[in-house]
């Protein structure tokens, strides 16, 4: 299990979890201009992507699905990555392009893809799943038919209770039918949610952060419940610093300009409770939150069998940092 | 269209009994021989001078043909009713879709059960169940708790896998 170890990298604290307890809110901000380009390399980034291809390649059904009239929007998705990735890092990235003969170089990996543009029986693996193989982040097309948006294209690795095989083809609005959308106003947060989507332009994408806790484990999906779900129950206040791990993340929403759709990126980065004395202010901001987490949502977050647990061990380790 | 309305037991065009949408032009009535009494009896007492009605009846199995060159003939305006066991409702509301009527457009009324199936979330594959919370998938043999989502996709709710003790 990775978890990060440049802590100037990770994404935390965010707006929501900062002045007040977390609450579900329509927590969509405008990114500075410094972030909107989200390709992000940390040390991590090797283990992460041998993470990534291992469960691509192991289970393909789980990990991938999209619709087969979806090769336009994948090119667009193709030539947005090389853009992002070449313009933040072009001494990891760099594009050579002779008509529509593209060669992508990765040089931290030392890998190059040669595809003609536009023509997918130039490469073996669907564009979309190519291009995405090279970045550690999920990656989520959702199309904007009549005032919603459906899930068309889904690369999946790391995020939480994230199933593409399940979610393909849903709606914005039935994907999130099982999140307990109850606001601190309790306004039926979902339409609220779809209706700011809509408004989203090229050129200007927002963010959010999502975090949850994991017990010993970063796979968490409907798919292998019946593991993780027994599994959470051996956490106890001593152990909880090793086997709880704090889980961000990070969320871009991108209108791609030709398609009009709307590009979820995720990069989920994770950290054990016991890296937060590394951080004194983050240590009291999480036990802060996690003190008040509400029951529906511990219960959706699959976080209700060891959460007094891991609140408990915060708690004894603030004590620890003021004794000293 | 993969987004189309599909139907399933929790479909908000099924009804208990037919009645007629009073804000519509016409009324398309489609039913089977197990509705065929009802049906007529229905028509006899509520239907209107000077509303349109046709009807169709499916006799031993649904003709695709007559059923297709029905649907596509209906002008905007027609409230389609279906009436009959749940394979023929099924049949006749998928061509419906195909043909463009909406859910606002389709009553059901089912006779007899229902059909509903399970999306198994280990083996990705379905299975028909009851109403039973729990039940175990015919495919794989995992153990599965019903949840209350469905999929248009999948054409089933999701099964939650879980390890008996
Ligand atoms: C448009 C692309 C989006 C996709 C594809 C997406 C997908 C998902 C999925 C698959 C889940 C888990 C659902 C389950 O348990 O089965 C989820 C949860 C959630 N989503 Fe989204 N989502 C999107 C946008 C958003 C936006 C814009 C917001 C808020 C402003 C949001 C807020 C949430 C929240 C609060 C949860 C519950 C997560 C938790 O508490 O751990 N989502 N989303
Ligand atoms: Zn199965």
């Amino acid at each position: 299990m990775f978890k990060s170890t440049n802590l100037d990298m990770f994404t935390f604290p965010f707006t929501n979890f900062k002045n007040k307890t977390y609450r579900y809110s329509n927590d969509l901000v405008a990114l500075g201009e410094d972030n909107v380009n989200f390709m992000k390399i940390t040390p991590e980034y090797k283990v992460q992507i041998k993470h990534k291809r291992e469960k691509l390649d192991k289970q393909p059904d789980v990990r991938y699905q999209s619709f087969p009239h979806t090769m336009e929007m994948q090119w667009e998705f193709v030539e947005l990555l090389i853009d992002l990735a070449v313009d933040k890092y072009p001494e990891h990235f760099s594009i050579e392009k002779n008509g529509d003969q593209w060669t992508f170089s990765n040089h931290i990996l030392e890998e190059t893809e040669t595809f003609i543009f536009g023509d997918e029986s130039s490469i073996s693996l669907e564009p979309y799943d190519m291009i995405g193989r090279h970045f550690h982040h999920d990656f989520m097309l959702m199309v904007n038919r009549d005032d919603n948006f459906y899930l068309e294209v889904a690369q999946e690795s790391f995020a939480a209770l994230f199933s593409p095989n399940w979610n393909l083809g849903m709606s914005f609005n039935e994907i999130h039918g099982p999140v307990p959308f109850v606001s601190r106003d309790g306004v039926e947060l979902a339409d609220r949610i779809r209706k700011f989507l809509l408004t989203i332009e090229p050129g200007a994408p927002r963010t959010r952060v999502n975090w949850n806790l994991m017990a010993d484990r970063w796979d968490v999906n409907y798919e292998t419940m019946d593991i993780w779900g027994p599994e959470r129950h051996k956490v106890t206040k001593e152990n909880a610093g090793k086997l709880v791990h704090l889980r961000v993340e990070e969320q871009w929403f991108i209108r791609m300009p030709r398609s009009n759709a709307i590009l979820f990126v995720l990069d989920t980065q994770f950290l054990p409770l016991e890296d937060l004395v590394k951080r004194p202010e983050w240590l009291e901001i999480t036990h802060f939150n996690l003190a008040d987490i509400p029951d529906y949502m511990a219960e959706y977050k699959g976080m209700a069998p060891f959460l007094p647990q891991s609140v408990e061990y915060l708690k004894n380790l603030i004590d620890t940092i003021k004794v000293k | 269209m993969y987004n189309s309305p599909v139907l399933y037991d929790q479909s908000e065009t099924i009804k208990e009994e037919l009645t007629f949408n009073d804000k519509r032009r016409k009324h398309l009535i489609i039913y089977d021989q197990k509705a065929v009494s009802d049906i007529k009896q229905v028509l006899a007492k509520d239907s209107q001078e000077e509303l349109e009605y046709e009807h169709f009846e499916i006799e031993k199995s649904v003709n695709l043909q007559d059923l297709r060159t029905l649907l596509y003939s209906q002008k905007i305006g027609t409230h389609l009713y279906i009436a009959s066991d749940w394979d023929h409702a099924v049949t006749v509301f998928t061509e419906a879709v195909e043909a463009g009527f909406t859910e606002d457009e389709i009553q059901t009324i089912i006779y007899g059960p229902k059909r509903r199936y399970i999306y198994c979330m280990k083996c990705y594959n379905t299975s028909e169940i009851n109403y039973d919370d729990e039940v175990q998938c015919t495919h794989c043999d995992a153990h599965m708790e019903v949840g209350p989502f469905f999929s248009k996709v999948r054409k089933g709710y999701i099964g939650y896998p879980f390890i008996p003790n």
